[in-house]
């Protein structure tokens, strides 16, 4: 009589805990799209303007949402590769140097090849993605061939990569110019440039890997229950391996959207995506520990994120209140997402 | 592997050597400060160390300081790796702890131009170096109470700029070109740098001649382009067509502008500031209306021989008159007119300097408020 | 002194302590005996304050005392020296022993060593232990760390101005013959001091002991002998005493197993210091047991045979096949299906739904270059929520929300489904209420009609007398005897017990 298993309550009630969980994210997202445009009532009250309340917002807009979209492409790429990790109960690191090697190297070879779509230069798309690919290899075979703590192989392939992004680059930037490729920014359907339809067939792409392949259901066995997973007779190394090479493909595709919205690859064009795609992720619900979540909860993650760093200069507030409210967001999102009486170190 | 441990020994006895010279050093220089300035001159080297601490090369404008340094190291006939880089990465810590391993290596024998990472990092930086008898010249960062007049040769001189006069110049010119009315929006620099700080006040300045123009927002982009193109598309978002000029930090931030108004098919003058390759090419479409030149390169070059020349005695530094201690780097103002001459003069193929023509470019003495 | 009245327990679905009376006098040795299951170690628990009971009373002199955690147990005299070490191995000894209560030897907030080393040597002279306080806890044996263990708790001499009362949980299971000598010495001498309970599956040491042995069955205390009536078969015979319903058990549908296949076969095996010179072979349709006490050997072997653990001698055949690598991938490759006691562990992946854990191990027949046929998987879950009775709204449930028999049913199916033919099964009724528990033995004997063999570690001895075609009983890692268990002639409980204990 060591151990006995409690019977679960027959789950009849509508607000279960998991119900709950499971769609937080997706209400404060709505919560946070209805509550920048009552800012903005707010202020025109006050001036005694006329104004009614989403219909004349600026924020609440197919135009603002445009421009959101835009700004949250690339970091939805990057934060659906490190999804897969973080589905693993790994976490990756490395996505600020990949992406900047990524990037450098596309445009190196783009430039060099052509430099327009319409001539062999579209074959650094492909390079690139082989690029994030191989960086993610390696970056996995540290981690399970010299048994190094994941995060801390990533953290050091991400130093890797943006030391060979600079040693490229001479700290040089590498402007883009194709007409062609930019369209990517330029042209939009339905309101929409393009790139934010390349990164919905990602989306789409990482959702089919997530739920339709024996990879994206191996992901899910190894978070949550690694011993299982080898009991089951899974090879759990193999899976790691492949995990963070596709997360390698993700950061790739991160990379030239990003690329294709700036103009410009350089060092510097990984900064930030450490900090907005572990955010994202982690505000999205999927849990660090593994097993749980997925890319759907990384889209909302990204979506909120971006909404509130639009959303906070469209009403006005200071930039240093943005990075305060994502730091309680992310609090608040793992106690949420935490049964924390199961959880009884805490590391 | 005997290779190895002969290297080893080596590095051991001289590091045994350099400690106890160091040491002497130190306490030679406190000997003299307890007498005040010395009429002695300070030792020279005939062939000192030359090194360049900064903080990574990642930054373009980093990248051409430091190459500023290497050319002046290949004007003394030497070859380019022969400048030591000491990279603090953005910690003073490091910064300090990297000159005083250098210190103890050399055992004084180094000309050092350095940018200490933050002001109250530069005392100590100086007086290690003085300790030691090494020769520094330091750029940007430096707390108003440090001179080099306070420190007979060794702290050779300090060079900065003042971004306020020419962050006005510019904003001058993006005023004229909306016609004096209208609404403009900053996008700066990392909120806490004195640089961002200065170039927002030339904006204000600029402003108060303009009572038409509307200040409509500032916000900090932290040199940063891709965050620059985010804050400019919700500066979109919330001001819309109120905007008829954008002033930007850098230049680094106007590309991020630049590219957030092209996603809407919007076209907005813009002033940026540096003068980057890239942004002169862009002034010269017309892309851009103005940028400021303040030539990193020359700067870099300039606190590297400064630092050389003393630490050889071609020159000694406390007979020099305070301008020539404590100066301003130049300041060129690129517009569409002159941009294609000044890129065939400066960008395109790099000038020659005259690196013993130390205060030619300069502008005059430090002035503090 | 201390005393228990009428206390009990209950656990979802388990009643684990029924009014249990239980009294411990002043330098007196108690004597716990009782099956796996029966409730010592929740009664261990409610003593030393680790659970709270539902009813009764706690008194010590009298007193009615109530303890919501262990430390206010120990205020009050209790200690307690676990059976899973409770030493922090990379601490060293006097840090060990003084966790907790540091706060006396510090001085202007810095800790003064000294004085804690000097306090630490006291304490360890009292179990005769001359070791070096200082010592790392890792470089001790087994049997010091025991002592150690056994020091720590007599710290409460110090700071209890009453009596004391310690609990002995198995110590003597990882100690030597002459080491278990010297810690009942040891025991006899503290009894000047303080009272303990003693709590082993070694029926000799029980005796031997204690003044007075209670004796568990089913939660409840069913008999206290003294040390002098004390008669070890007498006592066995209570502890088991049950009469077996041979409804409950399936026995009917027990048939002859298939004596001309062998689908695994152990010739002298052993590994490590877990298990030894291991033989035996099951066939088609057979239920093998292996019956003994915690640590007897039974899981190593299941592990063994599922490739979770290589063998250090011997040879290993399933199927024909002599095992050289031993890795799950290959014995799942063999047909092999394991579901193991912690079925939150290593048998369900909870987050993930009904049909995808029922695949998980034969993904590879559900999909096509790497895609996933979904649709099949679920309609093969849905043919096995059917066939096993899943009590489940609909394939999408997260298994990790089931209750703990239909987890095991999934489990069951998954290996089931993946035509698994040879079943290990560790404790597959534990935590069950009863009706899932006898859906657990229809589906046992529903693979041995499918030609599977079965070796099964079971929770309890009926369990294991009622299931099995043949038991084979262990103790400390060593084969003790073989028995046959056709219908009518199966051995008694009291057979079984003779030869664990």
């Amino acid at each position: 009589m060591t151990d006995i298993t409690a019977q679960s309550a027959p789950g009849a009630r509508f607000l279960t805990r998991e119900r709950i969980i499971k769609w937080t994210p997706l209400l404060v997202l709505v919560f946070l799209v209805l509550l920048f445009p009552f800012f903005e009532w707010l202020e025109d009250f006050g001036a005694g303007k006329e104004h009614m309340y989403l219909a004349d917002s600026r924020f609440f807009s197919i135009r603002n949402a445009a421009r959101i979209f835009i700004a949250a492409t690339p970091a939805l790429m990057v934060a659906i590769g490190v999804t897969f990790i973080i589905i693993m109960g790994s976490i990756d690191l490395s996505m600020e140097g990949t992406v900047s090697v990524c990037a450098v190297i596309f445009a190196f070879a783009f430039i060099g090849w052509g430099g327009t779509l319409a001539s062999w230069a579209w074959l650094a798309i492909p390079v690139a993605l082989l690029v994030g690919a191989a960086l993610g290899f390696i970056n996995g075979l540290v981690h399970v061939r010299l048994k190094i703590p994941s995060f801390m192989a990533s953290l050091a392939m991400g130093f890797v990569g943006t030391g060979l992004a600079l040693l490229l680059t001479g700290g040089d930037r590498i402007r883009v110019e194709d007409e062609l490729f930019r369209s990517l920014l330029t042209v939009r359907w339905f309101n929409f440039p393009i790139m934010v339809y390349v990164a919905a067939v990602m989306l789409l792409i990482a959702w089919f890997i997530q739920s339709r392949t024996t990879l994206g259901r191996n992901f899910y066995a190894v978070g949550g229950g690694e011993e299982l997973a080898h009991a089951s007779g899974l090879n759990v190394n193999r899976v790691r391996i492949m995990g963070f090479t596709l997360a390698g493909v993700f950061f790739a595709v991160g990379a030239l959207l990003a690329v294709g919205r700036i103009g410009i690859a350089e060092t510097a064009t990984g900064n930030n995506f450490m900090f907005v795609s572990i955010t994202s992720v982690v505000v999205g619900g999927t849990a660090l520990w593994g097993g749980i979540g997925g890319v759907w909860n990384t889209l909302v993650g990204v979506l909120i994120v971006n909404v509130i760093n639009n959303g906070m200069v469209v009403i006005g507030l200071p930039n240093f209140l943005q990075d305060g409210v994502l730091g309680i967001l992310v609090i608040l999102a793992v106690v949420l997402s935490t049964d924390r009486k199961s959880v009884s170190f805490v590391k | 592997m005997s290779f190895i441990k002969k290297f080893i020994e080596q590095e051991k006895i001289s590091r045994r050597n350099l400690l106890l010279a160091s040491a002497y050093g130190i306490s030679g220089a406190a000997a003299m400060r307890m007498f005040g300035p010395s009429p002695v001159q300070a030792a020279t080297y005939a062939d000192p160390t030359i090194a360049w601490s900064y903080r990574n090369r990642t930054n373009p404008y980093w990248n051409e300081i430091v190459s500023g340094g290497e050319a002046f190291v290949e004007s003394l006939g030497k070859p380019k790796d022969s400048l030591t880089h000491l990279i603090n990465e953005g910690s003073s810590e490091k910064s300090l702890a990297d000159v005083k391993a250098l210190l103890a290596k050399t055992n004084g024998e180094l000309a050092l131009a350095i940018d200490t990472n933050d002001a109250p990092n530069c005392r100590p930086v100086v007086e290690a170096c003085a300790g030691a008898g090494a020769y520094v010249s330091t750029l940007w960062n430096k707390t108003d109470d440090l001179h080099p007049w306070d420190f007979g040769d060794n702290y050779v001189s300090h060079m900065t700029w003042s971004d306020e006069k020419p962050a006005e110049q510019t904003a001058r010119i993006l005023l004229e070109a909306i016609g004096g009315k209208g609404g403009v929006v900053h996008l700066g620099g990392i909120a806490s740098n004195n640089p961002a700080i200065e170039r927002l006040q030339g904006l204000k300045n600029a402003l108060k001649d303009y009572p038409d123009v509307e200040l409509l927002d500032a916000q900090p982009a932290d040199w940063d382009t891709q965050k620059a193109n985010q804050i400019m598309s919700s500066f979109i978002t919330r001001y819309g067509d109120e905007i008829t000029g954008v002033h930007c930090a850098n230049d680094t931030i106007g590309y991020g502008v630049l590219e957030a108004l092209r996603a809407e098919g919007m076209s907005v003058p813009i002033v940026t500031y540096d003068g980057n390759p890239q942004a002169v090419e862009l002034v010269a479409k017309g892309d851009i209306l103005a940028t400021v030149f303040t030539n990193p390169h020359w700067g870099g070059g300039v606190t590297a021989a400064l630092a050389y020349h003393a630490a050889t005695g071609a020159f000694k530094p406390s007979e020099e008159p305070n301008e020539h201690r404590e100066f301003y780097g130049p300041t060129i103002m690129i517009t569409p007119e002159d941009a294609v001459e000044f890129k065939a003069a400066y960008l395109d193929n790099v000038p020659t300097y005259d690196w013993k023509d130390f205060w030619g470019p300069s502008n005059g003495q430090i002035l503090y408020k | 002194m201390y005393e228990l009245r009428q206390v009990d327990k209950h656990f979802p679905g388990v009643h684990a302590l029924k009014a249990v009376d239980f009294k411990v006098n002043r330098h007196e040795i108690v004597g716990l005996v009782g099956e796996n299951g029966a409730g010592k170690s929740t009664l261990m628990k409610v003593i030393y304050g680790a659970y709270q009971p539902d009813g009764g009373d706690v008194l010590i002199d009298g007193t009615v005392v109530r303890f919501q955690n262990p430390r206010m147990a120990m205020d009050h005299g209790i200690g307690m020296v676990f059976q899973e070490q409770s030493l922090i191995l990379n601490l060293t000894v006097m840090e060990n022993i003084f966790l907790g209560y540091e706060q006396q030897f510090v001085k202007l907030g810095v800790i003064d060593w000294k004085a804690m080393s000097e306090a630490a040597r006291r304490q360890l002279a009292k179990v005769k232990l001359d070791i070096d306080p200082a010592m790392t806890t890792s470089d001790l044996s087994f049997a010091q760390r025991q002592l150690v263990e056994l020091a720590k708790v007599l710290t409460l001499e110090e700071r209890i101005d009453g009596d004391l009362v310690i609990l002995l949980d198995e110590p003597t299971s990882v100690l030597a013959q002459e080491e278990v000598e010297l810690l009942f010495s040891l025991v006899r001498d503290l009894t000047k001091r303080a009272s303990f309970i003693f709590v082993s599956h070694r029926m000799e040491e029980v005796l031997e002991l204690s003044d007075r042995i209670y004796v568990m069955k089913d939660g409840a205390v069913v008999d206290v002998v003294a040390h002098d009536g004390a008669d070890k078969d007498a006592i066995q015979h209570k502890m088991v005493g049950r009469d077996v319903d041979k409804e409950y058990y399936r026995e009917q549908k027990q048939k002859p197993y298939d004596e001309d296949k062998v689908l695994v076969r152990f010739d002298g095996v052993s590994s490590g210091n877990r298990y030894t010179d291991i033989s035996f072979a099951l066939h088609p349709g057979e239920v093998l047991c292996l019956v003994g006490t915690e640590g007897s050997g039974r899981e190593a072997i299941l592990r063994t045979i599922f490739g979770l653990e290589t063998p250090t001698k011997g040879q290993v055949t399933i199927k024909g096949e002599t095992i050289s690598r031993f890795t799950a991938q290959n014995g799942v490759k063999l047909g092999v299906g394991y579901t193991p006691r912690e079925r939150k562990i290593e048998g369900i992946v909870a987050g993930m739904n009904v049909y995808e854990n029922m695949t998980l191990s034969q993904m590879g027949n559900y999909a096509s270059a790497g895609v996933l046929k979904v649709n099949e998987e679920k309609s093969l879950a849905r043919t096995w929520i059917e066939r096993l009775g899943i009590k489940t709204p609909d394939v999408y449930k997260d298994c990790g929300g089931l209750s703990g028999g239909n987890q095991q049913k999934v489990v069951l199916a998954k290996w089931r489904s993946a035509g698994a033919d040879i079943m290990l099964l560790d404790h597959p009724t534990r935590g069950l209420d009863i009706g899932a528990k006898e859906d657990v033995y229809e589906m046992i004997r529903e693979m041995c009609a499918a030609g599977v063999g079965v070796v099964l570690v079971a929770d309890t001895l009926e369990e294991a007398i009622g299931l099995s075609h043949t038991i084979i009983v262990l103790k400390d890692g060593a084969f003790q005897k073989r028995f046959d268990g056709k219908p009518g002639s199966k051995p008694s409980l009291y057979d079984l017990v003779h030869h664990m204990i």
